[in-house]
């Protein structure tokens, strides 16, 4: 959680004249601007107001009572948003009592991944300080902390990496349930046979569930005398209303295919998540505008003979074929090395500037905050973070981060410790 | 005719069963096929087996007076064929205690916690003491052609001494034809404790041949002057491990190939190596170690019971394309070789398994060498088993039709003389000779 | 796999020939970094400099708008080996050797080759407080293991603190294995301890022994033992300790048991909290294997930072990073560039944590780890600047030879596509 009020401490030099006006309206100028769905403006300014952005110009005068900064030539973007995590929901994988993931049972819609976030935990800070403002944060995402045989684990939810309370960090308390797909398993030199039995049943079940709840949402518009509420079902309808979209984990074509078709049939918005290949399934995903979460680009290759680069080259072959997609890293651990992630999309073929739109205005689009966020927009929230270069490359620093317009502490548990031992007597 | 004898003419069986009573002196197998392995195939010849022994074979041979002969029109006669490796006749629970140093090892041992502890070792166990002639897996092996084998205990890492036995016989000890042809090596980590990794495996491996050296060193001097000496413990593993003229490596891959040839240099020991589906693309190092090997007739195949829609890898789908060809890149390369069984026992599949080194290349003379002269080769018994010539044990297979092919029929087996199978026809006495009973 | 070696070998030189790799902005990490050319004969640089004229017969690698960076070294993996890493019966598994496991086929060598690391230390596990032998290699895809172990390379053996070691001392209940010796950081330094007491002993013994062999008074020899072998080489100075840590107290604690058994630990492999007790490290003289950033996994990572490597180095430790992970392996070249973003070290000092350092770590540096005339012929050429994110390699050669090229593997892959339809083809067709 970080200390609110002026920006002096993480700024330094960077501040000038400090006003007495509110915390977050600010004139920031002297940076260079990236505003993401507009070209870049050198050495311009940005107008904070209240925490949103106000305006965006080559020169704006300042007006009485704002705080301006000295941007000192820095370059601001928008901050960026990972599409994947566990944020605020695990705090040491290895040991369960700090991770809130996979709960039990199979179809599961009704959990709120929001109401468990922990503002405490160690990993927002770490996150912050490499220029993370957002990030989608979900029920069970890893495999290791999914239970066997879930498929529905709740609603993910959109938050900021900042706020005294989870209500604070709210940007979306349901930005999609999540959902598990049923696929046949792999690499088992037996067993096939009753495992396709228990991937039928899966199949099924899951058909039912959604059957029950449409059934569920007829008799509840009905109000019938005999009616009784079911907050599992009732969870779901948004989903079949098609206002709530479903954020489909499926990793190979088979079950990608088969995600598909389900959505087809339940007519739900379907966004995948984490696909490791795309192969036929990116024209289908294509012609049904379903967009596509990424997970890592740098992964090992998912056969012994795949080329060794299939897991760099997965970003771009998803372009092409003129999919929308947005970055995940899909482990608390990676989170601020997305942008890194994305630099490596962007040397095997991905434009760079579509590897900038996928940490920032296409997951605003996708999970439906984009009139808050993604961009550096008049409108929208001041999620901005001033850097040294090349947000991409490694050695360029975060020197400054807002979030809705506040200075953010970019100190950490890791900056403390820094700073506590390299001045150990 | 006597009621006895009448009534041994009604009980007579006529099927597939051995015939125990004492077979006639000498069988004369007339006018067949004859595949010597040592020499050239006599289109039209004749075997004469006398008291468990081959007496003649040729174009002609004499018929003494009293033999049982057996026509061979459309038939053709092989030396018996000979597993290099199997567990036929051994119960399936044979041997994988710890060695202790001292007894037999228990049958749950407790976990070991260092190569001190002799580790899933059982070296001191003969197959030799263990046959059982009752073992339904004999009489298969019998009715697809094979006449005798080396057997070995197979559970463990140093899991016993095997032994070169005949398919059939009253009893175990009439089956043995060599007590002690080899120790049988495997790979396989303990199951529970020291070691539990191919690597640690290894190292025991290793380390039991210092130790045998040690050991022996030690014995000596305490043989030659014990007084004031500390005894040296006695250690039966050690003692079963110094018995044996050679060891049985596992290896398919060419990396273990590699790797098994390095161990076997290592310890210094004659070695054979056993498995050999990569042996297809490593016939240099082989040729370079001057090693023979046994080829597993147990191909790679892919797995019945997984996701269709996943392709094995490109190095799975290879080996199994090439694995049957490795008999014939080694006959090419001149390294020796012999097939064994790897746990196929049905006549169809070992028939099968060999048709498909044969389609892959090699000739059916190679093949049938692999299964008779160099296993009889290999193990040393050369010199008396392994081809139909003269003074050799009398072990041979007859078929109808050419062996492997798959419409031939094996017709019977002869171990030590005696015949096992189906009767043939009904056989034309000779000149004044006996004629068979089935005749009165 | 064959077709794969077949077409390596197409483009592979012969050891003795001479190449020019021309033209490329080098970075030497002893010298400096500056446009030139390096010559290459027999599998050793020869000559690097900004004019270099090649010998009429020299084979031209034209690396013009390129750049060549020594050979990465990891001095941590796990790739390449047959079976567990880990021999888990026992708590001290000194006989084993990770050398006699070692598997030249495995694709993580191509692929780690694909991303750059031409040297690797290859390690036992960390289940163990005293775990197996380990070794030093070359990635020379398509060679025989005896052909990959890195000629005359100190052999090392691999400890390991806290955590992973003891788990087994506190199974859980449903894994129905016994627990086992030791279940606390206390009992690992007891197992160590008494692993080195016995294994003076013995050495005692075969000192004796040889005492009398000189003497011309042979006794009976000892028994040798493998596990006590290696140990008794580890306090001879002839094999390295590398040693799997974390925590500060059991960095403390096996710094101070060396000390006393008198022997050094050569390097502390992740010690992520070695940014602590840099000062007693960078005194006893360890080196430290670290990671750029991985923390959070398990509480004993909890403290870590990505300053660690930036710290122990401005305090006189010689550091380097490394992956222990076939994935990380492939772009450690990334990885080090996060010293210069956590704790600010040079672009030179970020690469030197990947070449020379761990070069120096493992003793080869004679050999390996910069640029330098008379040493070994290990190169990676990259597209863009070595640290930047976007770059990707485009050759690597090992003594001399490119046993990566990735033009090449462009081409290779549709190749080996097209055989695997066939053999699928033909193995449908083969009737099921």
């Amino acid at each position: 959680m970080a200390i609110r009020g002026a920006a002096v401490w993480a700024f330094g030099a960077l501040a000038a004249a400090v006003s007495a006006a509110s915390a977050d309206s600010f004139l920031l100028r002297n940076v260079d601007v990236y505003p993401v769905t507009s070209p870049p403006l050198k050495s311009a300014s940005i107008l904070v107001l209240n925490g949103k952005i106000a305006e965006i110009g080559a020169k704006i005068p300042a007006a009485k009572d704002i705080r301006v900064i000295d941007g000192k030539g820095l370059r601001a973007y928008p901050g960026l948003i990972d599409s994947g995590t566990e944020l605020g929901l695990s705090e040491i994988s290895d040991v369960r009592a700090t991770v809130d993931t996979a709960e039990l049972g199979v179809f599961m819609p009704q959990l709120r991944a929001l109401v468990a976030v922990n503002p405490e935990s160690e990993h927002f800070g770490v996150v912050r300080a490499n220029g993370i403002t957002a990030a989608v944060t979900f029920p069970a995402l890893g495999e290791e902390h999914r239970t066997e045989h879930q498929i529905i684990s709740g609603q993910a939810a959109v938050i900021h990496t900042d706020g005294w309370t989870w209500e604070e960090m709210e940007v979306k308390r349901a930005a999609a349930l999540h959902l598990v797909f049923p696929a046949l398993p792999r690499g088992q030199p037996r067993g096939f046979a009753e495992a396709k039995k228990t991937y039928s049943r899966q199949i099924q079940e899951l058909a039912e569930f959604f059957a029950e709840a449409r059934r569920y949402g007829a008799a509840r518009a009905a109000g019938g005398a005999g009616f009784r509420p079911d907050r599992k079902l009732e969870a779901l309808l948004p989903a079949l209303e098609g206002k709530l979209p479903v954020a489909v984990t499926a990793e190979r074509e088979p079950e990608i295919r088969a995600a598909i078709q389900f959505a087809d049939e339940q007519k739900v918005r379907m966004i995948l998540l984490e696909p490791r290949e795309l192969g036929k399934t990116a024209a289908e995903l294509k012609a049904r505008h379903i967009p596509v979460v990424l997970g890592r680009t740098l992964e090992l290759p998912l056969d012994e003979d795949a080329p060794y680069d299939s897991s760099f080259t997965l970003p771009a072959e998803a372009w092409r074929a003129g999919l929308t997609i947005a970055f995940g890293t899909f482990d608390n651990e990676f989170v601020r090395d997305l942008p890194y992630n994305a630099a490596a999309a962007a040397a095997y073929g991905l434009p760079y500037e579509e590897a900038l739109k996928a940490m920032t205005i296409n997951p605003a689009r996708i999970w439906g905050v984009a009139d808050q966020m993604g961009s550096i927009e008049k409108g929208k929230w001041a999620d901005l973070m001033l850097v040294t270069g090349d947000p991409l490359e490694t050695p360029t620093q975060v020197k400054a981060l807002y979030i809705k317009g506040k200075a953010v502490d970019l100190n950490n548990r890791q900056t403390r410790l820094y700073e506590k031992y390299l001045n150990r007597p | 005719m006597g009621l006895t004898r009448w009534l041994a003419v009604l009980t007579i069986p006529a099927a597939l069963v051995a015939q125990r009573r004492s077979a006639p002196q000498t069988v004369v197998i007339r006018n067949a096929t004859i595949v010597p392995v040592r020499g050239p195939v006599i289109s039209k010849g004749s075997v004469a087996l006398r008291d468990g022994l081959i007496d003649a074979v040729g174009a002609e041979v004499p018929v003494p007076p009293g033999a049982w002969v057996i026509e061979g029109e459309g038939l053709t006669v092989y030396p018996g064929l000979i597993d290099a490796a199997s567990s036929w006749g051994l119960p399936s629970n044979l041997g994988a205690g710890n060695g202790g140093r001292g007894g037999r090892g228990a049958s749950n041992p407790p976990p070991a916690h260092g190569p001190e502890d002799r580790p899933a070792s059982t070296s001191w166990l003969r197959a030799a003491d263990e046959i059982q002639p009752s073992d339904p897996r004999l009489e298969r092996a019998r009715n697809a052609g094979f006449t005798s084998a080396a057997v070995f205990p197979m559970r463990g890492i140093f899991c016993g001494q095997g032994a070169l036995v005949n398919l059939a016989g009253d009893k175990a000890g009439d089956m043995v034809l060599a007590p002690s042809v080899g120790q049988f090596v495997t790979m396989q980590p303990a199951g529970a404790g020291f070691p539990a990794s191919l690597m640690g495996v290894i190292a025991y491996v290793r380390q039991v041949y210092l130790d045998a050296q040690h050991y022996t060193l030690l014995k000596a001097a305490y043989a030659r002057d014990p007084v004031g000496m500390r005894r040296p413990d006695y250690d039966r593993a050690l003692e079963g491990v110094l018995e044996s003229k050679r060891i049985l490596l596992p290896a398919h891959r060419r990396v273990e190939i590699d790797r098994m040839l390095r161990l076997a240099a290592e310890v210094q020991q004659p070695a054979i190596l056993y498995g050999m589906h990569e042996g297809y693309r490593s016939t240099d190092l082989l040729k370079k170690s001057g090693v023979a090997v046994l080829v597993s007739l147990n191909w790679p195949e892919r797995p019945k019971d997984t996701n269709p829609e996943e392709s094995d890898s490109l190095r799975a789908l290879e080996l199994r394309d090439r694995a049957p060809s490795t008999p014939a890149e080694l006959a090419k390369a001149g390294v020796p070789f012999a097939f064994y069984s790897d746990g196929l026992d049905q006549p169809r599949d070992l028939q099968r398994a060999v048709r498909k080194a044969i389609d892959a290349g090699l000739s059916r003379e190679d093949a049938v060498r692999a299964l008779t002269l160099a296993p009889a080769q290999m193990y040393g018994l050369a010199d008396r088993l392994g081809s139909i010539e003269k003074g050799k044990i009398a072990n041979l297979v007859v078929t109808r039709g050419e062996l492997f092919d798959e419409k031939t029929k094996v017709e019977m087996v002869f171990i030590d003389g005696r015949r096992f199978g189906a009767p043939p026809e009904p056989a034309r006495p000779a000149a004044g000779g006996l004629v068979t009973k089935e005749e009165r | 796999m064959k077709l794969l070696y077949g077409a390596l070998a197409l483009l592979l030189p012969v050891c003795a020939q001479t190449t020019l790799i021309r033209n490329a902005t080098i970075y030497t990490v002893s010298h400096g970094t500056f446009k030139g050319s390096i010559l290459v004969r027999g599998g050793k640089i020869v000559e690097v400099g900004e004019k270099v004229l090649p010998p009429p017969d020299a084979q031209i690698i034209d690396a013009t708008g390129q750049y060549v960076i020594p050979g990465i070294i990891d001095c941590h993996t796990h790739i390449a080996v047959d079976g567990n890493v880990n021999e888990t019966s026992v708590s001290v598994s000194s006989m084993v050797n990770i050398a006699d496991v070692l598997d030249p086929e495995d694709p993580s060598i191509y692929r780690a080759l694909a991303g750059g690391v031409t040297t690797a230390n290859v390690l036992h596990g960390s289940a163990n407080a005293i775990g197996g032998q380990t070794v030093v290699v070359k990635l020379r895809w398509g060679k025989s293991a005896r052909e990959m172990l890195f000629e005359g390379a100190t052999p090392g053996i691999k400890f390991a603190l806290g955590e992973n070691p003891k788990r087994r001392g506190n199974p859980p209940e449903s894994d129905g294995a016994p627990a086992r010796y030791p279940a606390t950081r206390m009992g690992i330094e007891d197992t160590i301890r008494e692993a080195f007491n016995q294994a003076k002993a013995y050495k005692a013994e075969w000192d004796d022994y040889h005492a009398a062999v000189e003497r011309g008074r042979p006794p009976l020899p000892p028994r040798k033992d493998l596990k006590l072998e290696a140990l008794k080489e580890v306090l001879e100075g002839k094999r390295y300790v590398h040693v799997h840590c974390y925590r500060a107290d059991e960095i403390l604690m096996i710094l101070r048991l060396a000390d006393e058994y008198g022997f050094k630990v050569r390097t502390l492999q992740h010690a992520l909290e070695g940014y602590k007790v840099a000062k007693e490290i960078a005194a006893h003289g360890a080196g430290a294997s670290t990671f750029s950033d991985w923390w959070s996994y398990k509480v004993e990572a909890f403290d870590a930072i990505p300053y660690n490597a930036a710290v122990m180095h401005k305090k006189g430790v010689l550091v380097s990073l490394n992956s222990d992970d076939a994935e990380l392996m492939r772009h450690l070249n990334t990885e080090a560039a996060k010293v210069m973003k956590y704790g600010g070290l040079t672009e030179n000092e970020a690469l030197a944590m990947v070449t020379l350092n761990p070069a120096r770590q493992l003793g080869i540096e004679n050999r390996v780890g910069s640029i330098d005339v008379g040493k070994d012929a290990d190169f990676v050429i990259y597209d863009q600047p070595p640290l930047s994110n976007f770059a990707k390699v485009q050759k690597v050669l090992i003594d001399g030879r490119t046993y990566f090229d990735r033009d090449q593997d462009l081409i290779t892959r549709r190749a080996k596509d097209l055989e695997k339809q066939k053999l699928l083809e033909k193995e449908k067709e083969g009737g099921d």
